[in-house]
């Protein structure tokens, strides 16, 4: 407690405002956000787990079977398509779902549930299962992965055969590392740290 | 535990044990399908235009995927949209050459701040206090239109007025073209440190009446009187990159640089010599100077042309300005006078410039000719190395419509004089861009013109002190969010017109200004047939006539790069300045406002490094950011000679007043070996009453101390022309902020 009192002061002392007089005020006009700050982590305890490095098993906004869709043979880039364009794999939007499920499956409630989203404009928040904590400081780039045709399976292990996402490969430095070494990639600091 | 954990716990605990009963909005906000296909992770490099001041430098922006909080169908929720990330110079832009000033470095801050007005608001409370309500654009449009079809049943057009910033630019031309169709006067351009006196001069002289540009870069000898090239005067980036040319550009040769003034800017700072000078009086050094070449024959009185003529007693070699005589007006030395004459006279090629103080003096057009006078002896302009005058597109020739008359605008002095005496008040008034309630002396009554004005429309987007006044507020796009565009009036030889297409997607339900004034036009009663629907139309319509090699066309090729540059036919260059000349001038001693027995210092007001004018106070990087001779930051100050500090028992970071016949502030001193011993300087751009959660109550405003003194010719305020006097009230209170301590920490230390 006297920690969080002492990290406390400390901040209101960097953080205090200038002498601002008190008869002026800006008023806060219709349209305008009041707060331009949101915590970084929402509870105290996702902050406690972050720290020890535990990772809950995150839920996401809808039940979406890679299994399933891999089953069929589609690939991965089909949805993840930036993995093939940039650094990032990205999370498809509900645009993406629906270029297929405008005419496949549409009487499973749950693809009926993901067309009234789509005529609602309201996009599916996934949550990320794989990613680096902000602590880490990685940049991780997947070109240089794709280009040494790397397989999604090696980092992303048993995707294909789960049900929902989940993280079964701890990407951890020692992972990175090894395969690295393994295949002569450079292990120098500034690969990844930058 | 060791001393890493225990930071990362700290800092863990810390702030989410302080900010968890905030709620947690970010995790509950639902999430909007994106309007457009990014790839994340991928960073696009766009071209833009730097909108903060009139230099027109291009931009080229970093465009990269973000998640932005909007409101859709009255649902708060996130988006995946392409924003701009970062602003940059563009590095082949002719007038930045790459280069980006702080300030335009922090212009990024106009589009994501959270003060901004994020759609139409209507006053619900009373005027000036702040209270608005939502309005939805439709409604306002009809509320605008009614008013405006009124004042045409009225047959009372010419009541409507605009208040803009100065500079020729499309939407500038849009604002003419608007105007004049449906019947009102032109529109008002006001600047508190604009440069009329200055423009007036170079059209006496060199028949340009626009800013000179100096080919820096070539120039062995540069004198300069007051301007602040390096600072905030003209184009600074461009003089930026001139000014390093010219004194390490060159292998083995070094231009040499003379800096006239009686405070030290930052650009004198960078000087080799710098001369203190009486204030109003550097027109009489620079005819020193002149004197002192026309003496050594080597330079003929004739040689100056017409410039030279516009001086009394040019023709026989100025007798009346002997260094004797300089010397005691001006107060610099006999044999430097001689010295800086010989190092100007023989050194080749040598530039004087004018600019800034001693042009807000009573005789501000008397000093800026007698510097072109002197410039016009030694042959700079048109000359590498010397003074040059950018060619200027003519937008109603390129756009192909017919010139506005050219009455000639009033000021809004004269505006609100007639208006608050019984005489023709506006009764609709559209303010776009300028906030002359803050950039006012008090004594032109502004504030109070507005408040009688019976319907004010603001299309600005912050709550400024006079856009609170407004009855209807149209909230423009930031300049990133719509087609931006800019007319370089200096800092380039040749012709530029700079354009860009929008980088982001707008993040707010505001509208560009010039389309809504192209569909104000459309629905009005009698339509004013603007030819175009939207602003990029009279954009396309502009660009496609200038010359182009390319089979694409100048337009298509300008919004590849964000320029057009190149030599205009005449057909679609402004023309030359014809100024009925007065007759020759002499030297009139500067007048100041207050008695001298009374108010004993001379008042200098200067365009803050930061904030210019004060219309960016509301960026906070700007408020952070130290100024480069004080360090004062967040804070206003006043800068005092030590010895006067001395005199009237005041110490760093005393609180002290500072009076004028026309007003009183408080605020912390700062002494300054760089400032002569009879004059305090202020920096302008803080004391907001009203501009954002960073700006509002934080410093003062020392605009609130001027006279309502004008240079006569122009009409332009004299803002260096207000005596004051200045007296310890306290101690130290931490009302003035300065960067690592300041100079008391620098003084003990060399104690």
């Amino acid at each position: 407690m006297c920690l969080t009192a002492f990290a406390g002061s400390v901040g209101c002392r960097l953080f205090a405002p200038d002498p601002v007089a008190s008869d002026v005020a800006f008023p806060v006009l219709p349209g305008q956000s009041t707060g331009v700050f949101t915590t970084e982590r929402p509870t105290v305890a996702a902050a406690v787990n972050d720290f020890f490095g535990r990772r809950p098993i995150e839920e996401q906004p809808f039940e979406f079977p890679h299994n399933i869709h891999v089953g069929k043979q589609i690939m991965c880039t089909v949805c993840h398509e930036g993995v093939e364009s940039g650094p990032v794999a990205g999370l498809p939007s509900v645009s993406t779902c629906m270029i297929c499920h405008a005419a496949i499956a549409t009487d499973r409630e749950r693809i009926q549930r993901l067309t009234a989203l789509s005529e609602q404009g309201i996009d599916l928040a996934w949550k990320r299962v794989y990613g680096y904590v902000k602590e880490a400081h990685v940049k991780f780039n997947h070109a240089p992965h794709i280009r040494a045709e790397v397989e999604c399976a090696t980092c992303h292990g048993n995707i294909g055969e789960q049900e929902i996402a989940q993280r079964n490969v701890d990407l951890n430095m020692g992972f990175c590392v090894n395969c690295h070494n393994a295949n002569s990639a450079p292990v120098d600091c500034l690969t990844c740290h930058f | 535990m060791d001393r890493r954990s225990f930071i990362k716990l700290t800092a863990i605990t810390g702030t989410s044990a302080t900010l968890a009963s905030c709620g947690n909005p970010e995790n509950e906000l639902i999430r909007f399908i994106p309007a457009e296909d990014i790839v994340p992770g991928v960073a696009v490099w766009k071209p833009g235009v730097c909108s903060l001041c009139s230099a027109g430098c291009g931009l080229t922006v970093r465009v990269m995927d973000a998640d932005a909080d909007v409101v859709r169908d009255g649902q708060a929720g996130v988006v995946r949209i392409a924003a701009a990330k970062k602003l940059e110079g563009a590095p082949d832009h002719p007038v930045n050459h790459g280069g980006l000033c702080a300030r335009g470095q922090a212009a990024i801050q106009v589009t994501y701040h959270p003060d901004r007005i994020t759609q139409p608001l209507r006053r619900s409370g009373e005027r000036g206090d702040g209270r608005y309500e939502a309005v939805s654009w439709e409604d306002a449009l009809v509320e605008i239109v009614s008013r405006l079809d009124a004042l045409e049943g009225a047959g009372n057009q010419r009541a409507l007025a605009c208040v803009m910033r100065g500079g020729r630019s499309h939407r500038s031309a849009l604002v003419q073209q608007f105007l004049a169709r449906f019947g009102a006067p032109a529109p008002i351009a006001y600047e508190l440190f604009g440069d009329d006196v200055l423009r007036r001069a170079n059209g006496l002289s060199f028949g340009r009446e626009q800013l000179p540009t100096f080919d820096l870069a070539q120039a062995m000898y540069v004198l300069s009187f007051g301007a602040d090239f390096l600072g905030t005067w003209n184009s600074p980036v461009a003089q930026h990159v001139g000014y390093g040319l010219m004194r390490q550009g060159r292998p083995g040769i070094r231009g040499a640089f003379a800096q006239v003034e009686s405070r030290m800017s930052q650009t004198g700072a960078n000087a080799d010599e710098w001369v203190p000078i009486r204030p109003g009086t550097d027109g009489v050094l620079a005819l020193g100077v002149a004197h002192v070449l026309m003496a050594s024959e080597r330079y003929p009185a004739a040689a100056a042309g017409p410039a030279g003529a516009l001086i009394e007693g040019w023709s026989a070699g100025l007798v009346d300005y002997s260094p004797p005589e300089v010397e005691r007006i001006t107060g610099v030395a006999a044999d430097r006078v001689e010295r800086l004459a010989r190092q100007f006279g023989d050194t080749r090629p040598a530039v004087a410039m004018v600019g800034g103080p001693p042009l807000a003096q009573t005789n501000g057009l008397f000093t800026a000719l007698a510097v072109n006078a002197l410039n016009a002896l030694v042959g700079a302009p048109g000359q590498p190395g010397g003074v040059f005058f950018t060619q200027q597109l003519d937008v109603a020739a390129a756009a192909q419509v017919a010139s506005p008359e050219q009455a000639a605008a009033a000021t809004i002095e004269r505006l609100a004089a007639e208006g608050l005496s019984g005489g023709a008040s506006p009764d609709v008034m559209f303010v776009d861009g300028a906030n002359p309630v803050f950039t006012t002396p008090p004594a032109w009554r502004v504030r109070e013109l507005f408040e009688q004005v019976p319907y004010i429309v603001s299309f600005g987007s912050f709550l400024d002190e006079t856009s609170i006044l407004a009855d209807l507020i149209l909230p423009d796009h930031s300049s990133l969010e719509s087609w931006a565009e800019a007319l370089p009036e200096s800092g380039v030889m040749a012709a530029v017109a700079s354009v860009a297409l929008p980088v982001m997607r707008p993040l707010h339900e505001t509208r560009a200004t010039p389309d809504v004034l192209l569909e104000i036009g459309r629905r009005l009663q009698r339509p004013l047939e603007l030819p175009w629907q939207t602003f990029d139309e009279l954009l396309g319509a502009s660009f496609t006539n200038l010359p182009s090699t390319s089979d694409f066309g100048a337009f298509f090729d300008a919004q590849e790069t964000g320029f057009w540059s190149g030599t205009l036919p005449d057909s679609l260059a402004v023309a030359a300045a014809r100024v009925a000349a007065p007759g020759p001038v002499a030297f009139a001693a500067p007048e100041f406002d207050g008695d001298a027995a009374q108010y004993p210092f001379h008042f200098l007001p200067y365009p803050s490094n930061a904030f210019l004018d004060g219309s960016l106070a509301h960026l906070p990087w700007l408020q952070e950011m130290p100024d480069p001779l004080t360090s004062g930051m967040w804070s206003s100050w006043v800068e005092i000679n030590p010895s006067t500090a001395k005199q009237l028992g005041i110490g760093e970071g005393d609180v002290v007043e500072v009076a004028s016949a026309h007003g009183t502030l408080r605020t912390g001193a700062v002494l300054s070996p760089g400032i002569a011993p009879d004059i305090v300087a202020m920096p302008a751009g803080q004391g907001h009453r009203s501009f954002t959660r960073y700006a509002s109550g934080r410093g003062e405003n020392p605009v609130d101390l001027l006279a309502p003194v004008t240079d006569a010719a122009t009409g332009a305020p004299a803002w260096a022309a207000t005596r004051v006097r200045i007296s310890r009230v306290g101690p130290p209170d931490g009302r003035l902020i300065l960067f690592a301590g300041g100079s008391r920490e620098h003084l003990e230390e060399h104690r």
